[in-house]
């Protein structure tokens, strides 16, 4: 089984800190990275290289280009749970709120404003005639 | 073994079946529906948690491969560049859909006539649309009447969705380029009705929807069937039909329930709303000595002539946010320019391009609609680039019937009651392809128009698998069709198919609409056979 030092180091060489950003390493993500993986977690134990978590970043960038290119179906399912797991991060929605305004809780209850629609936006388009082929 | 007894049995709780179900037990006939699934309870919906883009990357990720639910069956798909996209449970992918709700135009029953190409419906647009309007009055239809494109609409509607702030930018690149564009019919109430609230724009239709004001069959048609008298039984998962009087009739449905007894359904008709994947499958998987190739299947026809609706994905990026997380994601506006044959194209028939507004963090992550933003240093510098800044463009092409892309039976695969999985065999065809690139051109000139910064094209989208057509062709002759225009199987009198396996040609557009027409019109046509035999 990956540990979860390993798994630790795989996000954080996917998801690096930056500035405000967390290291995805840091969050305690790897149960759920295993979790997700489910049956592809022990093809990517099999795949990295041994002593992957105690590498250099440039070292730990080389191993995961090298999957990226030698297994894509495998690498591919790995971006989906890693990136899946941090941005639902309540830490992540926290930095994305302050970063781009982005509201930091879920679509519902609460929706958003369903404003009405305005059909002056259709002056042009109703001044054409009908254009559908009788049949 | 138990026997239960119908006057109709239904297999699949889906658009289609749900709406013969609630036909037919309005009029006093006894129903039963047999759906594999079970209840998706929308009112606790993922939307309602931070989490919901995770519960779209697993239980309700639409393929059924990765999703890996109780009630999914595999299917291989190996041989395909799209995946398939579906979900089972009473709703069916209803439970999953973005709502939009265009009808086919009349000229998409006459590409013979008109272009020359493929087959002729052996009915029309006029002949289906009684039972439009009807269905968009059981579902409840916000959109706006008077778009020059097609027919003029006689059911009511609520008022349309808005906009958004990507919506209005792509309608004045559209009015800029003089081309056609209008807001979307959508299967999204914005009026309120019994037990179903108006959309508050939240946007992930496809979690399900909390208010229920996304229709979804098990809100719409399953209400009024069951208080018809409709019986619907969840966790039935069917294994074969067999056959009596020489082949001639359907004897019985033999199903197994979720603990694992067997259940023999008897029934004087039964409807098939299994989708076009799943009809084939069973018709394929309940040979015998009678048919065997596969019932109803003398035509050759049973799985072939498989069509999807190919997708490229056109996105632009802004400068300014366009906050594309508000509002449903399918619904805004559709431009149906260049919906008709234009032979200087290099191509027939067309395509529709149709709005899709921004997506939530993990999607713009993941590429949802673009790129997947690539990993390590540099990330987070382009995820602040794209996110909420992106408006996107589908087109969709025509995909013609080609009787070498099928469904088929995998002889080494099983869903876990030991049916085989079907397999998809599936080529992209020149002229799919030929359309596609034309309409990715004019997707960019839209959202240059627009005043998009950047634009990202993803030429096929592999997730593209929604929609399967045309695997048991409706027509008027036996030789060359399984199914008449009213969906009953030339072959076997009792049986009749509902789903999108009858379509002879596939639109451009989502086929929802077309489909329960057709399903309401054949309940209609079953209703009169039962009152005549009565």
């Amino acid at each position: 089984m990956t540990s979860d030092a390993t798994l630790d180091a795989v996000l954080s060489t996917l998801l690096p800190g930056d500035g405000p950003w967390p290291d995805a390493g840091t969050l305690g993500l790897a149960a759920t990275l295993r979790a997700d993986l489910g049956d592809h977690a022990a093809a990517l134990h099999a795949t990295l290289p041994p002593g992957f978590a105690a590498s250099d970043e440039a070292a730990r960038v080389a191993a995961l280009r090298t999957l990226e290119v030698g297994q894509p179906a495998l690498f591919e399912r790995l971006i989906a749970v890693a990136y899946t797991a941090y941005y639902v991060d309540a830490r992540v929605r926290a930095t994305i709120e302050r970063e781009t305004g982005y509201e930091n809780r879920p679509p519902q209850p609460l929706g958003y404003v369903l404003e009405p629609f305005d059909e002056r936006l259709l002056d042009r388009q109703r001044q054409r005639a009908p254009f559908w082929r009788h049949a | 073994m138990k026997t239960l007894r119908a006057t109709v049995a239904i297999i699949g709780a889906g658009a289609s079946g749900g709406a013969v179900a609630w036909r037919l037990a309005s009029a006093g006939i006894d129903v039963l529906c047999l759906e594999q699934g079970d209840r998706l309870d929308q009112a606790r919906s993922p939307a309602l948690g931070h989490d919901w883009e995770r519960a779209l990357q697993t239980r309700f990720h639409p393929d059924p491969n990765i999703r890996r639910g109780a009630a999914d069956y595999p299917v291989t798909a190996v041989d395909t560049p799209i995946q398939p996209a579906l979900f089972n449970g009473v709703g069916g992918g209803l439970l999953r859909w973005g709502a939009h709700f265009p009808r086919l135009r009349p000229s998409d029953f006459r590409v013979r006539s008109l272009d020359g190409v493929a087959d002729d419906w052996p009915i029309s647009y006029d002949d289906l649309e009684p039972w439009y309007d009807l269905n968009d009055a059981m579902t409840g239809v916000a959109g706006l009447k008077g778009d020059p494109g097609n027919p003029p609409r006689r059911a009511e509607r609520d008022p349309p969705l808005p906009l958004g702030l990507g919506g209005l930018r792509l309608a004045a690149g559209f009015d800029a380029l003089g081309w056609h564009w209008w807001p979307s019919d959508a299967a999204i109430l914005t009026r309120p009705r019994p037990g179903r609230a108006p959309c508050n724009n939240c946007g992930p239709c496809g979690v399900g929807c909390v208010r229920g004001a996304r229709a979804s069959a098990d809100n719409t048609y399953w209400p009024a069937a069951l208080a018809a008298g409709a019986r619907l039984a969840t966790g039935m998962r069917v294994l074969r039909l067999t056959t009596s009087d020489g082949g001639r009739c359907i004897a019985a449905i033999e199903t197994v329930d979720r603990s694992g007894t067997r259940v023999r359904i008897e029934s004087d008709i039964v409807v098939l709303a299994a989708s076009g994947l799943g009809t084939p499958r069973l018709l394929l998987a309940s040979a015998d000595r009678h048919h065997p190739d596969g019932l109803a299947n003398a035509s050759g026809l049973v799985g072939r002539r498989l069509m999807h609706h190919p997708t490229a994905i056109v996105t632009g990026v802004f400068d300014a946010r366009l906050d594309g997380h508000k509002g449903p994601f399918a619904c805004a506006l559709y431009s149906q320019e260049f919906y008709e044959t234009d032979r200087s194209r290099g191509c027939v028939r067309g395509v529709q391009l149709q709005m899709l507004r921004g997506s939530g963090p993990v999607a713009t992550a993941l590429g949802g609609y673009m790129r997947r933003l690539d990993w390590g240093r540099g990330h987070h510098r382009d995820f602040v680039r794209q996110f909420a800044r992106g408006a996107t463009l589908t087109v969709t092409a025509e995909d013609l019937p080609d009787a070498e892309n099928r469904v088929t039976l995998d002889a080494t695969r099983a869903d876990s009651d030991g049916l085989a999985a079907p397999r998809l065999g599936y080529r992209l065809s020149e002229n799919s392809r030929r359309l596609l690139d034309f309409g990715i051109a004019r997707a960019r000139e839209a959202l240059t128009a627009a005043g998009a910064r950047e634009i990202a094209v993803n030429p096929l989208s592999r997730m593209a698998g929604f929609h399967f057509l045309g695997t048991a062709r409706m027509g008027d002759d036996p030789s060359s069709s399984v199914v008449d225009g009213e969906g009953r199987c030339h072959a076997i009198a009792n049986l009749s198919i509902v789903d999108g396996s009858v379509f002879v040609t596939a639109g451009a557009v989502n086929p929802t609409p077309t489909i329960q027409a057709f399903a309401l019109r054949a309940a209609d046509s079953i209703r009169a056979r039962l009152k005549e035999h009565a």
